[in-house]
């Protein structure tokens, strides 16, 4: 579903956000991706949604070289990901129903078919009755649950999360992570990054960790750290 | 349909969202606009009163009557036949001494002391319409040769000719004023939606990241674009045509200058500046998306202070 080929990045002032990584993420995955604060994995994510374009290396995301894609093809990719941030990236002037429904919108689909998807996916995320409230009326844990449902609202085969928990506290992490774990059941490929050890250790899923752009470990059913012989 | 609905109802939110912004743009778009047409409506005044005024008539030639000073019988018909040879001039009208009684009482109906005259003192005249304004100066000369038949040679040629260069005069400055002021208001509009762009770049940034392609991001900001510049047209061709219509109600007893312009004038010009709003709005709106959208593929990081 994703895989990426010696990819390196390289910012300007010499930083190495990436060296030369390799990774191959199959169908219905759910991945972390692990490490301390500027070991590159925020910038693996934003490679891999064409958000910045590779130094060195390719990119394959459902079958397509994303590293080639001219740009006006950037959208049609970034419609089959869904991403999920820290900072919810919600529109504090839409009701929660309106930044669910903005992602249908701008795919052009009818209002009638909108409806419904929405009702849908809030139904899905447990926000079912909190429809008609802005932003700001919300929790933490509530707005990143719109921000989940907006991004997967489209049912994309992919969602990329950057640290979606990084702002709310464990036991409502607990509760994104469920909803997660709820979406990657139903076969969607999911690639988190986090530093969260608590959560990567419960979930007990493939963990990639990365230090300094370099990938040092990449294990199936691990937890944060490396395991340690017995 | 639901899209581009979808795209119209973001537009007239964005509107609604940034009023003082909006109402600058419209204020510039109806200020250089007005300007404009403003020019248009003298210059076609003018227009109009110079046709008025000349009604055909270039030289007037005030003739002395037959059997008197030397002027034998038969003279009139014979200059006439002599004039109507000359290359210079279209027609020729005679206008007897009964003729000039009668237009006589015409302009001074109602003034009973002018009135009170012997209508035998008005002497007949012929009236003379040239193939060119220019050439009134030759057709006044050549007439003033013709003693001893010819009094007098009046002519408002002179007259027409200065207005007839002030409308060109006016013609030139106006379309000058018009693409001046016209890209001003491109400018202004552009720069509204720089502003309007920098206001909405967090929304911007969410639509790039659920995969909204440029051109629909686009098209919000260039109906916002086409609608402020709509707004100032109209402002302006409405502002003008009641300024115009008031002034010409307030000017009806004027006899020499007429100030109604045609509704048909106002209609057909107004249109275009109609069209020409809306254009200015958009390419205003192109301009200023330029810099934020061109070959944008990041979604925040080309928005200054994007997420």
């Amino acid at each position: 579903m994703i895989r990426l080929e010696n990819v390196t990045k390289v910012y300007e002032g010499g930083t190495v956000a990436a060296n030369n990584v390799s990774l191959e993420i199959q169908k219905g995955e759910f991945v972390f991706l692990v490490g301390a604060s500027g070991s590159g994995k925020s910038t693996l994510i934003r490679l891999m949604l064409r958000d910045e374009p590779v130094t060195r290396g390719t990119i394959w995301v459902a079958g397509k070289d994303i590293t080639t894609l001219p740009k006006w093809k950037i959208p049609y990719l970034r419609r089959s990901v869904g991403t999920v941030f820290q900072d919810y990236k919600l529109l504090p002037n839409k009701t929660v129903n309106e930044n669910v429904a903005f992602a249908l919108e701008v795919l052009g689909r009818p209002a009638s078919a909108i409806k419904p998807q929405v009702e849908q996916v809030l139904d899905l995320v447990g926000l079912a009755d909190k429809g008609e409230r802005y932003p700001r009326q919300l929790s933490g844990g509530e707005q990143q649950r719109v921000s989940v449902a907006r991004s997967f609202v489209n049912r994309p085969p992919i969602m990329l999360c950057d640290e979606p928990t990084g702002n709310l506290d464990p036991k409502t992490s607990v509760g994104i992570m469920k909803l997660l774990d709820r979406i990657n059941r139903t076969g969607t490929t999911i690639v988190m990054a986090t530093h969260d050890h608590a959560i990567v250790d419960a979930m007990k899923r493939r963990v990639v960790a990365l230090e300094d752009g370099n990938v040092t470990r990449d294990e199936l059913a691990a937890g944060y750290e490396r395991r340690t012989e017995e | 349909m639901s899209r581009f609905l979808f795209l119209v109802r973001e537009a007239l939110t964005n509107l609604k969202r940034n009023l003082l912004v909006v109402a600058g743009a419209v204020l510039a778009v109806f200020i250089s606009l007005s300007l404009a047409f403003g020019a248009l409506v003298v210059n076609e005044v003018l227009r109009v009163n110079t046709l008025a005024w000349q009604d055909g008539v270039h030289v007037i030639a005030f003739l002395n009557d037959e059997n008197s000073a030397g002027v034998s019988a038969g003279a009139h018909q014979a200059l006439i036949s002599e004039v109507e040879t000359w290359e210079e001039v279209e027609t020729v009208a005679y206008f007897d001494k009964n003729d000039a009684w009668i237009e006589f009482q015409r302009i001074f109906e109602g003034q009973d002391d002018l009135l009170d005259i012997d209508p035998t003192i008005l002497p007949a005249s012929i009236r003379i319409e040239l193939i060119e304004i220019e050439f009134h100066n030759s057709v006044q000369f050549r007439l003033e040769q013709q003693t001893p038949v010819v009094r007098e040679v009046n002519t408002a040629a002179e007259e027409i000719e200065q207005l007839q260069n002030l409308s060109s005069v006016l013609n030139v400055l106006g379309l000058g004023m018009a693409i001046v002021l016209g890209m001003s208001a491109v400018v202004l509009i552009a720069n509204t939606i720089r502003l309007a762009i920098y206001a909405r770049r967090d929304e911007v940034a969410v639509m790039k990241l659920v995969g909204a392609s440029n051109w629909f991001i686009r098209v919000p900001f260039l109906l916002e674009g086409m609608i402020e510049g709509l707004l100032g047209a109209a402002l302006a061709v409405f502002t003008v045509w009641l300024g115009s219509s008031r002034l010409a109600d307030a000017t009806q007893s004027f006899e020499l200058f007429r100030l109604d312009v045609a509704n048909q004038f106002f209609f057909q010009w107004g249109l275009l500046f109609l069209i020409f709003g809306a254009l200015a709005g958009v390419i205003g709106s192109l301009l200023g998306l330029s810099r934020y959208l061109r070959d944008a593929e990041g979604v925040g990081d080309d928005i200054p202070g994007g997420v």
